[in-house]
């Protein structure tokens, strides 16, 4: 009755036969939509693309180029950020509670110590920069993806009080709702990484 | 013989030919997250908005109907009337009505008890109303003037604020339209039963399949452009503005990236509809099955590549013959669908039911469209024929020709299955004479006065082109009137239509292995499909097919045919 892949599946977590399909399914619907969702971050990477070739050069003429320093710590502090999230969400997976306690909570201050050098970059654009599509772009994109870091920052807040209130007693089953959570902090880091490299390093 | 798996006689003892039971109708007016419930709302909502689209077409045609401006108050208001027509029927109707047969369909030709995330489903479906309220909203206070396509600067500095609820209500239907897709992937690849590998799968659901990966992929780029759109108009960015930096071509590139694969969201679909009704209709299997599944694919990758072939005469000249090829090509994979319809029904024993009818109408127009759109792909001619009523010919006869074609194909296919009775056979067959020649007589001449150098996009005409005109205002009154006979014979076979059972077109795709409606969960058991979905005309087909009736109607209950 049960496909290869189902009998993987129940080897692995030991699930019955529903909630296996229903694992399978949130892990898949999860891969799509990160799939269709990075393509918007694409269409913005285009856009910052075919602006430029308004321009004779990038940065204009007369446009100080963004320092990289502040982005630079702040994509760090994300990419250990993502990995910390990686770490917690391993530990329960292996049923220990207080290392995902642990873990998340540097995470996600290490999080919003991103988003508040991403503010403060979005607040300090030169009025030269503002005046052509250098700045603007770099507004457009810090912008659109703060909007993506808060609200998903929200919903690792959200399953970490689940889990301080005893939600996930560990295992693969109660898992899904951390696993989603990280799988969307990857998401953010992914996203930012392009924006990071057009935005800084591509001249 | 080879022993045949017959699903659920087991469960079954005895069925009354009245025994329909069917949903109330007061269900369809609620949040649900049956997928049967969910396709019904899709479906009644989208032909709502066909028909509100429609009545924005015989406006179009009334205008038209003599060379000055009598009708409309000024051409501002035929802008915005056109603009109308062409957002609701395309992000209104004809995409939220696949997401109907989808829905309804796909969950049972897979024997699955429903959708992969049935709440996402139900979810999907309800953003649409909203959208549609803030997009016809728009309509009433300075409406969007610049076209379904919404090119800036018209759509920035020449529209009001109707283009930016136009805008919003886009967001909203892209995003409802995103949700509607991963649950369909989701469902296609994780939800068959372990005997239909994908190589077994019905070619509606191949179709879905490639659609839905089309809809993932572009439509983000609808919302980034949407966004940008958005912020122009309210943010006092110049994204599309020379003037602060900005590029116009901006947005035509990421609008085409994601409404050039739309238009395959549009019609492979209907592709798919047409394989399934040509094969059951004609009692033959589908020609060149792997090929047809694997066009679908091809039509969704190359899809991405043509989109710059909407802006040959804004682009660059050393990028107009690559898109000119890429555009080409395309005619290949859907050249391997045609020959595949001709092939399955060729020799067949063709029944020419309404279904079948409108089948066949579809591959008749469509061919035409087809053809059209090589000849557009040609860059001499396009930019001859470029804004003229050659182009708006050749995309209504691949969205109505074609799109519209496998909706009525698939309404008068999938009806019993819905509702479990027959349409009326004999409306049916008058439906499609006035649709078929209706449509061709509207749409046909527009290819002359194409020719002739007629532009799109205005109320008022040369004289020359007057007579014309007339003949496709009054095809287009046919066309529309057509209309009314298809809704008198919806609403009457719902009520009095002959009792359907569970198969009454003896097809082997399991959505007709269950009770017409389906229970609230499809199939009482695990049902177990036919080892080949189109493999009509062997005994083993008919012994299938014979204890599917055995199993749910007994032997007095047939109705039609055969």
């Amino acid at each position: 009755m049960t496909s290869y892949v189902d009998r993987q599946e129940k080897l692995k977590t030991g699930l019955d036969r529903d909630a296996a399909l229903r694992l399978k399914n949130n892990r898949l619907g999860m891969t799509i939509f990160q799939a269709s969702w990075i393509m918007v971050f694409f269409a913005i990477i285009v856009v910052n693309w075919q602006l430029r070739f308004s321009y004779a050069q990038w940065p204009p003429v007369g446009v100080a180029p963004f320092d990289p320093l502040l982005p630079s710590i702040a994509t760090l502090a994300l990419l250990l950020s993502a990995a910390l999230v990686r770490q917690g969400w391993g530990g329960l997976r292996g049923g220990k509670l207080g290392e995902f306690l642990v873990s998340w909570r540097l995470a996600m201050a290490l999080g919003i110590g991103f988003m508040t050098i991403i503010v403060y970059e979005f607040m300090t654009v030169s009025e030269a920069a503002l005046a052509t599509q250098y700045g603007i772009t770099l507004r457009l994109m810090t912008g659109f993806h703060f909007v993506h870091a808060l609200a998903i920052l929200a919903v690792m807040l959200h399953v970490y009080r689940g889990a301080c209130a005893g939600a996930y007693s560990g295992g693969e089953r109660e898992a899904w709702a951390v696993e989603g959570a990280a799988k969307l902090w990857y998401f953010v880091a992914v996203a930012w990484m392009l924006f990071y490299v057009v935005l800084y390093w591509i001249r | 013989m080879a022993t045949i798996a017959v699903p659920l006689g087991a469960e079954i003892e005895s069925h009354e030919a009245e025994a329909v039971q069917r949903p109330a109708l007061s269900e369809y007016l609620r949040w649900s997250v049956d997928h049967k419930i969910i396709g019904v709302q899709y479906g009644v909502a989208s032909f709502l908005f066909f028909i509100i689209g429609g009545a924005m077409a015989m406006l179009i045609r009334l205008e038209l109907w003599t060379p000055d401006l009598d009708v409309m108050v000024s051409g501002a208001a035929y802008n915005s009337l056109f603009t109308m027509h062409g957002t609701v029927m395309i992000f209104l109707f004809i995409i939220p009505m696949w997401a109907a047969f989808g829905n309804f369909v796909v969950p049972l030709q897979l024997g699955a008890k429903d959708m992969a995330f049935p709440w996402l489903n139900a979810f999907a479906f309800w953003l649409i109303p909203p959208a549609a309220i803030v997009v016809l909203l728009g309509y009433f206070v300075t409406p969007a003037e610049a076209g379904w396509t919404s090119y800036p600067p018209l759509s920035t500095l020449f529209s009001g604020d109707g283009q930016t609820l136009w805008a919003l209500g886009a967001h909203l239907l892209g995003i409802s339209s995103i949700m509607g897709s991963i649950n369909f992937i989701v469902t296609i690849f994780n939800m068959r039963p372990p005997q239909m590998t994908i190589w077994r799968m019905p070619l509606l659901c191949w179709a879905v399949l490639a659609t839905s990966i089309i809809a993932v992929m572009a439509t983000p780029f609808l919302a980034g452009a949407l966004t940008l759109l958005l912020l122009d108009r309210v943010a006092g960015t110049t994204f599309f503005d020379a003037a602060g930096g900005g590029d116009v071509l901006l947005w035509q590139n990421i609008f085409w990236f994601y409404s050039h694969p739309a238009v395959y969201i549009m019609v492979l679909p209907g592709m798919g509809v047409l394989s399934e009704v040509l094969s059951v209709h004609s009692r033959k299997p589908v020609f060149g099955y792997r090929m047809v599944g694997l066009s679908s694919m091809g039509i969704a990758f190359v899809g991405f590549t043509v989109w710059a072939h909407h802006m040959f005469t804004s682009l660059q000249p050393e990028l107009r013959i690559p898109f000119m090829i890429t555009t080409m090509i395309i005619a290949v994979p859907t050249g391997i669908k045609m020959f595949s319809w001709l092939g399955t029904i060729w020799g067949g024993k063709i029944r020419f039911t309404s279904a079948m009818l409108f089948a066949l109408g579809f591959m008749s127009m469509f061919v035409i469209g087809g053809i059209t759109g090589v000849m557009l792909a040609a860059l001499p001619f396009d930019i001859h024929v470029h804004d003229t009523y050659f182009v708006v010919s050749h995309f209504h006869f691949v969205l109505f020709g074609g799109s519209v074609f496998a909706i009525y194909a698939a309404l008068y296919h999938w009806f019993p299955k819905v509702t479990g009775r027959m349409m009326n056979e004999r409306l049916g067959r008058i439906h499609f004479a006035f649709t078929y020649f209706g449509f061709l007589f509207t749409f046909f001449p527009m290819h002359i006065v194409g020719m002739l150098g007629m532009p799109r996009r205005v109320a008022v005409y040369d004289e020359a082109f007057a007579n014309w005109n007339q003949l496709i205002s009054f095809s287009a009154f046919v066309l529309g009137f057509s209309t009314f006979i298809v809704i008198y014979n919806i609403i009457r076979s719902y009520y009095r239509g002959p009792v359907a059972g569970a198969n009454p077109w003896r097809a082997l795709t399991l959505e007709w292995a269950t009770t017409s409606p389906p229970p609230v969960t499809n199939f009482t058991d695990d049902p177990i499909p036919f080892e080949d979905p189109y493999g009509y005309g062997t005994e083993a087909s008919a012994a299938y097919l014979d204890a599917v009736e055995a199993a749910f109607d007994g032997n007095e209950n047939r109705t039609i045919l055969d």
